[in-house]
């Protein structure tokens, strides 16, 4: 037996009436109340809009100013920081009318961000931070303070919420107090004049430092600290290591610098090892490297981190991606005892490479046969044995043991935006320990040209141009590399590393590939958005808004690309390395000044993105580390509070109110509440034909509704089984949009759409802004529901899931419910978008009772992208 | 043939270090001063085809400068960059035959154009 089933209009009473019930009982929800409130709640959105796109045009400027090719002074970044700063305030102060002070955390994100900004814009000394502070308590963004290493560590501790080593960190103050207690500043300021490293001064200077005294004050501080590991770990030892300031983020340092291992716990052993950590800052192979890359002898101070030492089983390094090769994977190099067998070569160690995922998988382990093992002999001494035989040839990490710890990897690379190179140990009891973790180079061929016009002339028969001048340069530059052609963004995860990102639209998701990318060039794109922010920061050559490129070129083929001044870019076909060398030789050549580094710094704390997703947990005020990122969180959450408004908005008009119903060709039932241009005048009082919409983005939804052939009347038959699930099933309260039973609503103005329409069972919302634009604009769907048996409606979801990603939205299900966005997309391109949107949810309406298995969903997929609609 | 000298004068190390790095990349030989009086000391001794001066600056500032290098030293071409850009310093600068004006920040390819002609005139 089958009943028929007639979608909206005609469904069964009982059904209808058990449901209005239902609605009345749960579905109310907090109403913004009158039209006017909302017309408030939008008036704001755009006005937070605006401020945001002001804030982000004087991050390109600064970005653009700081970039190399421009003299700037203070003077400069101080307007322009500024200006900045009264964007954001101003864009923070709608935001908190618009979300009724919701996110007052954000408050002190910016407060915090904006003082690390200010203190160097300024350029006044910052108040100095107390000469000892343990992990728990050093703030994110004080490299200056405590050292990039230990800053990143306590990153990791605090902010990932992994597990450290306890310890703690002397600060830049610490090291301050104990030059001055010495009276060295004249031995150093005497240094600070020589331009070539003196070793005889320099060899003076660190015995003063090695022989001198400490400050009681700071003796104190330390004993206290040795105390209290002491009362948490009992005996133990630590490991005592160098943690250069950080003023400019330039350079590494690596194995610049004194590391002190198995100190233990006593305040005069402690003050030896530091002495000779810091004394190791004037050493002559320190000095000569500081010269050479710009640094200011002297001025350039030594923070330094003290650890408990892990009683390590076994430890080694995590490359959180494969430096070459694959960057899906990572690698986990792993030895029995401590880590420095793995450092120094010594011996065979375990390799393991994982496949990055949300749950990483070991993809498989090169065993190695580990002759000896660096192990402490309980005296503070580190010896090398011979390994026992039963462990020689045993992985040092089980299956479990490397999938938790590539997990960690993941979070940390994650976290700091860019592939880490990580220091582990695993304790006797198998308790993961992250020793350090920095940044990993990956290399990746791509240069500024001084001139595109030079490279004009490597063009020959072998090497002809294939694109010229076309579209916008986003960041100047040189690149060659394969083609990879993302179709959708989330593609670009498995971009090789060196390749030339092409693409439809840009995204903020190609963040997460950008350390490896050589060059981007997509169709569409602004200077202005978020992406175009990042590939200036990182220097990408990137070119947007290139016409049919995905088309042009070919997956795989290899091009070099030059992009100059003035929007002249070439593409030739095959790999030109003459392009490339030239390129080479002028590249950031500015960079080996010291004074530019430390103002690019700034840059630090503006442009990079941290917030990538929306749709993740991470998505939260406490996360932001950046303007940008601030910027982005008012934006994402502003679109979230309107689409929060509308529905309140919906909710009212079954009160009454100004409302127009619609007259279309197909039966949608939808009212329309018009808040300005979107509706032209004219017409019979009470209802609106199609042609009267003015709403660009209604318009596009409504036409793709009423599509030929995309609406299906015909009754569809919906089996007895899936009757009685639609009897049984309550409507998801917690997700249901809005208690219009009966009713459709749309809330329009010219540029944006809030259509919240229930068919049958299913609950489906789309919020859409969709102006001259680009980088404001949004669309934000949701589905959810259904009167079929839960895999039936999984697989409607799959199908949206599959068409939606096509078109490039962003997706995430959770049970019942389907949120899709898209953003930052051109108004033209947008329509397009909007009208096959609109095709799909009057497509889905009746799909889930013929979706009988995992191939109809597949087959629908892809006759709907076809354009052939027959159920 | 020599090379050519130019000298640059600016209070900010970040403004004459980058114009060394992007002046000794064209092939010519920079000095840079933090403030005019050692500057116009060097001048002294030594001949400069173009200075590249700040025009506000403590003790003597950028018109001082103008003033004596056209004054004491003709064949020398001078350019004026300021952070405080507006038209009566601007009018005042080219009324004292400056070569050119720029406001900071100075995109550095405009800079050396400029130089290029200047070299070019004398």
């Amino acid at each position: 037996m089958s009943l028929v089933y007639w979608g909206t209009v005609k469904q069964p009473a009982l059904i209808q009436s058990v449901f209005s019930s239902l609605s009345r009982t749960f579905l109310r929800r907090k109403s913004l109340g009158s039209r006017e409130e909302f017309k408030t709640a939008f008036e704001r959105f755009k006005s937070v809009l605006d401020s945001n796109n002001r804030a982000l045009e004087v991050i390109t400027d600064i970005g653009e100013k700081l970039g190399g090719d421009y003299l700037f002074d203070i003077v400069y970044l101080k307007k322009a920081y500024a200006r900045l700063k009264e964007d954001i305030t101003f864009s923070i102060k709608t935001f908190d009318e618009l979300t009724q002070n919701r996110y007052q955390r954000l408050h002190e994100v910016f407060g915090y961000l904006d003082s690390l900004v200010t203190r160097m814009v300024d350029e006044a000394p910052p108040p100095p931070p107390p000469v000892v502070l343990s992990f728990e308590n050093i703030p994110w963004g004080t490299p200056h303070d405590v050292g990039g290493k230990n800053a990143r560590l306590a990153e990791v501790k605090n902010h990932v919420g992994l597990n450290v080593p306890d310890g703690f960190a002397f600060t830049t103050s610490a090291f301050d107090m104990f030059i001055r207690f010495n009276n060295l500043e004249s031995t150093i300021e005497r240094i600070k004049k020589t331009t070539t490293a003196d070793d005889a001064a320099l060899q003076e200077l660190q015995e003063f430092i090695l022989h001198g005294s400490f400050p009681p004050e700071l003796s104190g501080v330390i004993q206290e600290e040795l105390d209290r590991i002491k009362s948490h770990h009992g005996e133990c030892f630590l490991a005592i290591r160098s943690s250069a300031e950080e003023e400019d983020g330039g350079r590494s340092f690596a194995g610049q610098f004194k590391t002190i291992l198995n100190v233990p716990l006593s305040r005069e052993l402690v003050e030896r090892a530091y002495r000779k950590v810091i004394a190791s800052l004037f050493s002559s192979k320190a000095v000569s490297y500081q010269l050479q890359t710009g640094y200011d002898i002297g001025s350039f101070k030594m923070a330094v981190g003290c650890l408990v030492m892990v009683d390590a089983a076994s430890s080694g390094v995590v490359y959180s991606t494969m430096p070459e090769g694959d960057n899906g994977t990572l690698i986990i190099n792993a030895a029995w005892g401590l880590g420095e067998t793995i450092v120094e070569g010594k011996t065979e160690t375990d390799l393991s490479v994982v496949r990055k995922g949300k749950e990483p998988v070991l993809l498989r382990t090169t065993v190695g046969n580990k002759n000896t093992m660096i192990v402490n002999n309980g005296k503070g001494e580190t010896i090398e044995v011979s390994t026992p035989e039963d462990l020689r040839k045993k992985p040092c990490l089980s299956p479990e043991q490397a999938t938790a710890l590539a997990a960690q990897a993941i979070a940390i690379e994650r976290y700091f935006g860019s592939p880490q190179d990580i220091e582990w140990a695993m304790d006797k009891n198998g308790a993961l320990f992250i020793l350090q973790a920095r940044p990993l180079e990956v290399d990746v061929k791509s240069g500024e040209p001084e001139s595109v016009m030079a490279a004009e002339s490597v063009s020959d028969s072998a090497h002809p141009t294939i694109v010229r001048d076309q579209g916008i340069v986003v960041q100047r530059g040189a690149a060659a590399g394969k083609v990879f052609v993302a179709t959708k963004p989330s593609e670009s995860i498995h971009l090789p590393k060196g390749a030339v990102l092409v693409a439809k639209h840009d995204s903020s998701l190609f963040v997460r590939i950008m350390p490896y990318v050589s060059a981007i060039i997509t169709e569409t794109g602004s200077q202005t958005s978020h992406m175009a922010t990042l590939c200036r920061e990182l220097k990408i050559p990137t070119i947007v808004n290139v016409p049919n490129v995905t088309e042009t070129l070919k997956h795989g083929q290899d091009i070099t690309l030059v992009a100059g001044d003035e929007n002249k870019m070439s593409i030739y076909r095959g790999i030109i390395r003459d392009v490339l060398m030239k390129s080479g030789q002028d590249m950031n050549r500015m960079e080996d000044i010291y004074e530019f580094r430390k103002k690019r710094y700034i840059l630090r704390y503006l442009s990079p993105l941290n917030l990538i997703d929306p749709l993740m947990d991470e998505f939260t005020p406490e996360r932001c580390r950046t303007m940008h990122d601030i910027l982005r969180f008012l934006h994402e959450k502003a679109v979230a509070e309107l689409v929060e408004s509308a529905r309140g908005g919906s909710a009212k008009l079954k009160r009454g109110g100004s409302v127009t119903r619609l007259d279309l060709p197909v039966p949608a039932g939808i009212l329309v509440m018009d808040m300005g241009g979107g509706l032209e005048s004219g017409g019979q009082n009470g209802a609106a034909t199609f042609d009267r919409i003015a709403s660009i983005p209604f318009r596009a939804i409504v036409g793709g509704m009423i599509h030929p052939g995309a609406w299906h009347s015909d009754a569809v038959a919906l089996k007895t089984r899936d009757f009685l699930s639609s009897m049984m099933r309550m409507p998801d309260i917690t997700n249901a949009t809005d208690s219009t039973a009966g009713y459709n609503v749309a809330i329009i103005s010219r540029e944006y759409v809030n259509m919240s329409i229930r068919f049958g069972y299913h609950f489906n919302m789309v919020d859409c802004y969709c102006s001259e634009t680009a980088k404001n604009n949004h669309i934000y769907f949701r589905f959810a529901g259904g009167a079929t048996d839960l895999t039936k409606r999984s697989r409607r979801l799959e199908l949206i899931a599959r068409v939606l990603t096509a078109y490039g939205f962003n997706i995430k299900i959770k049970g019942d419910l389907l949120i899709a966005r898209l953003a930052g997309i051109n108004q033209t391109d947008m329509e397009k978008v909007l009208d096959q949107t609109g095709r799909l949810i009057a497509f889905a309406r009746q799909l889930d009772a013929v979706l009988h298995d995992d191939i109809a969903v597949e087959r629908y997929a892809n006759n709907f992208l076809e354009g052939i609609y027959e159920i | 043939m020599d090379k050519f000298r130019i000298m640059v004068i600016d209070d900010e190390k970040i403004v004459g270090d980058m114009a060394k790095m992007s002046l000794e990349q064209e092939g010519y030989e920079v000095e840079t001063f933090l403030n005019a009086e050692p500057a116009l000391a060097r001048l002294k001794e030594q001949k400069f085809n173009v200075v590249v001066t700040d025009y506000k600056m403590k003790g003597i500032d950028g018109m001082e400068v103008l003033r004596t290098v056209k004054k004491d030293y003709p064949g020398t071409t001078v350019i004026m960059i300021t952070a405080f850009a507006n038209l009566d310093a601007a009018i005042e600068a080219l009324r004292g035959d400056v070569h050119d004006f720029f406001p900071k920040p100075v995109k550095i390819k405009e800079l050396k154009e400029s130089i290029r002609r200047a070299l070019n005139q004398t």
